[in-house]
């Protein structure tokens, strides 16, 4: 009996044994996006790795097993949520093995739950809709101002998970806000001056819908007769009738859609297309402020040429 | 452990940062407030939509096929296509849901016309210490690579031979427990052990199959053992390689018994920027089996290799080699003396993600007689799309 209670208490000391290499969360984001934001937001402080490649379509990442050793380790998980990640986050969660990254757990933060989703289905959601998310469009870190809703949100989680470095989890997320709000600002503001008939677009995918809340940018219609569902020949001859009355002669889409019915159309036109890349290149050092720079830009050129 | 020790940590250092945490929460209120100044209250999104989040994930998955056949059809595989006409090959309805932080509960129930069974069901712990994880209850072993799958993650339309002839109709499956762990090395390595009942002819026919002698010691179990890597070539370039072995008692009596060994290796090659998602996967698996039986021992093996390019979104062709020996006297097939070949070529349209038409044909030779098959599978997924490993 006092033998047991000895080497209980002797293991429980052992539990108790502050770990040195504490300071540090690990920290996964899902996007490449939300890596770049996790990283300003935690500095020295956090080690992220992030699980997408920003040229791949985030709703199809293969979960490749290399995936779960990141997962495994990490004290702070980031998804974007609303199911964009639906098709290959949920099992590598379970085979990490690890009770903080779970749904719900301290350690998981779902970024879509501080931000303002847009095209919310209101009715039914029905499969024969396409690929509809019932919570909303998921594509929010186009936008600027929702990334300064994570950006806050995100120091809040981290000053909860690592409470010794909160005053430098405020800090920098303080810094960068207003570094978002500048970037909103200013190019809203450069975009507001192009005139309306240079503000209309068609897009591959429904995935710009932020982006152009955020620019004022109007997208006449999609590519993909419904979300998800590839082009048919009589929706693509509908867009171009859609494009020829309202002399739109720029088709948008990102990196990883396929591009040939958008080239067609451009050329049937005598527009182009505009591809922007789908995330930050986080793994070459690219910050997320530089993406969207980046991103916006390219808009921006095509647009008032 | 962790979890307590953070708490304990901050318990203790409470008092101490009680002061800096109140400065950095009026940092914090401030950016939020600002940030609700600027661009409006956030609103949290519903997710789940009005069905409620707690409601499990459900998904019913449908897989029926037309069948033609030019001779007698030996399919082995409980949810092939067995006979020329319409077939009913599976209603699967998936189930899976966290039950609470600690376990994951999935069922799969299968419907056939005249009944129903459930093939699987099984917890799965969350959040074990040490890497390791337990799932208790009916399931398929991790004995290679398509044994754990069900047939909507099958690239053709029936069962390799090899898995039909050893673990039986519905591959190899039982009541038990499994215990695996996550090195903790640079790579994925994962260790698998589990000890099933062995008795089933769908489920363990190189064991007691069906017989069913009863448990008296752990002898009469059935113990599943795997070795699983996975290595990460580079962003377009994967390899997974597996081993595997199941020992186990068999229905001959005497104490006799029966081993399987594996090994498999998937091959996948997805290249960046490939707007059309195109991916070309290699799969190969063999297998190795020997049975004490009265005054012998047999020796048999057999395998596949499959290869599949994914062209774009809608589109994908494959084909697959199947090889399995046959020996004299052997209790399990009598008739089954000589080796058997199988090959398939298969062709499949996906309209969405959520269906799929798979047109294949096979050549079945037997050695005393060639059979050609044809299948027009057809498969339809209503509900939650759970994701596929990979």
């Amino acid at each position: 009996m006092a033998m047991s209670t000895r080497c209980l208490l002797a293991f429980c000391a052992l539990l108790l044994t502050p770990t040195a290499a504490h300071a540090e969360l690990n920290v996964v984001a899902t996007l490449p996006d939300l890596a770049a934001l996790a990283e300003v937001v935690g500095g020295d402080d956090v080690e992220v790795t992030a699980l997408a490649s920003p040229n791949r379509d985030p709703h199809y990442i293969d979960p490749r097993p290399n995936l779960i050793l990141p997962l495994n380790r990490a004290d702070l998980l980031i998804v974007n949520g609303l199911e964009l990640e639906i098709g290959w986050l949920p099992p590598l969660q379970v085979a990490a093995r690890n009770g903080r990254i779970q749904t719900g757990g301290p350690g998981y933060f779902d970024a879509s739950t501080v931000v303002q989703p847009m095209e919310v289905p209101t009715g039914k959601v029905d499969r024969a809709m396409g690929d509809i998310h019932p919570g909303g469009n998921p594509h929010f870190l186009y936008d600027a101002r929702q990334a300064r809703r994570v950006v806050g949100a995100l120091a809040k989680h981290m000053a909860r998970l690592d409470p010794q470095n909160a005053a430098d989890y405020a800090r920098r997320a303080a810094a960068f806000d207003a570094k978002l709000a500048e970037t909103t600002r200013r190019h809203a503001e450069r975009f507001a001056a192009l005139p309306d008939e240079k503000r209309r677009v068609v897009t591959y995918h429904a995935s710009l819908v932020y982006l152009f809340d955020w620019l004022d940018i109007e997208e006449m219609q999609t590519i993909e007769p419904r979300p998800g569902i590839p082009p048919t020949p009589g929706h693509t001859a509908q867009v171009l009738s859609t494009m020829k009355a309202h002399d739109i002669r720029l088709v948008v889409q990102e990196s990883y859609f396929p591009r040939k019915t958008s080239e067609t159309l451009a050329r049937l036109v005598d527009g182009t297309v505009v591809v922007l890349p789908g995330g930050t290149r986080f793994d070459e050092g690219e910050g997320y402020l530089a993406h969207i720079d980046d991103l916006v830009g390219r808009l921006y050129a095509a647009l008032s040429k | 452990m962790r979890a307590m020790r953070t708490i304990l940590t901050v318990l203790l250092a409470a008092p101490a940062l009680a002061a800096a945490q109140t400065v950095d929460q009026a940092v914090l209120d401030a950016l939020s407030a600002g940030l609700a100044a600027d661009l409006g209250p956030a609103t949290a999104p519903q997710t789940g939509g009005p069905a409620g989040n707690s409601n499990p994930d459900i998904s019913l998955i449908l897989d029926v096929a037309g069948a033609w056949f030019d001779g007698e059809p030996s399919q082995l595989g409980a949810h092939d296509p067995q006979s020329t006409g319409f077939n009913l090959q599976q209603l699967e309805m998936h189930i899976a849901s966290n039950v609470d932080p600690f376990f994951r509960l999935e069922a799969n129930l299968v419907f056939s016309e005249f009944g129903v069974e459930v093939e699987e069901t099984y917890g799965t712990t969350l959040a074990l210490p040490a890497d390791l994880q337990m799932r208790g209850g009916l399931f398929l072993t991790r004995f290679g690579r398509i044994n754990p799958t069900h047939p909507h993650a099958w690239r053709f339309v029936d069962q390799p031979l090899v898995n039909g002839k050893f673990f039986g109709g519905e591959g190899s499956r039982g009541l038990g427990a499994e215990l695996s762990w996550l090195a903790p090395l640079p790579w994925f390595v994962e260790w698998v052990g589990s000890a099933t009942m062995a008795n089933g002819a769908c489920c363990a026919r190189s064991f007691y199959g069906a017989d069913d002698p009863g448990v008296e010691t752990p002898a009469d179990l059935l113990y599943t053992a795997a070795l699983k890597q996975f290595f990460a070539l580079d962003d377009a370039w994967s390899l997974s390689w597996g081993l595997s072995g199941q020992f186990g008692p068999n229905a001959s009596g005497n104490g006799n018994r029966s081993e399987i060994y594996g090994t498999d290796l998937y091959l996948h090659y997805r290249p960046a920027n490939s707007p059309d998602r195109e991916a070309l996967s290699l799969q190969l698996e063999a297998m190795y089996r020997t049975r004490q039986v009265p005054s012998d021992r047999l020796a048999d093996y057999g395998g596949y290799a499959q290869l599949v390019w994914t062209i774009d979104p809608r589109w994908e062709v494959g084909a697959r080699y199947g090889y399995v020996s046959g020996l004299s006297d052997d209790p399990l097939d009598p008739g089954w003396v000589e080796d058997r070949h199988r090959a398939s070529g298969q062709i499949t349209v996906y309209p969405s993600h959520f269906s799929r038409v798979r047109l294949q044909a096979n050549r079945d030779d037997r050695g005393d007689a060639v059979t050609w098959a044809g299948f027009l599978a057809l498969e339809l997924l209503i509900g939650a799309h759970g994701a596929h490993t990979f």
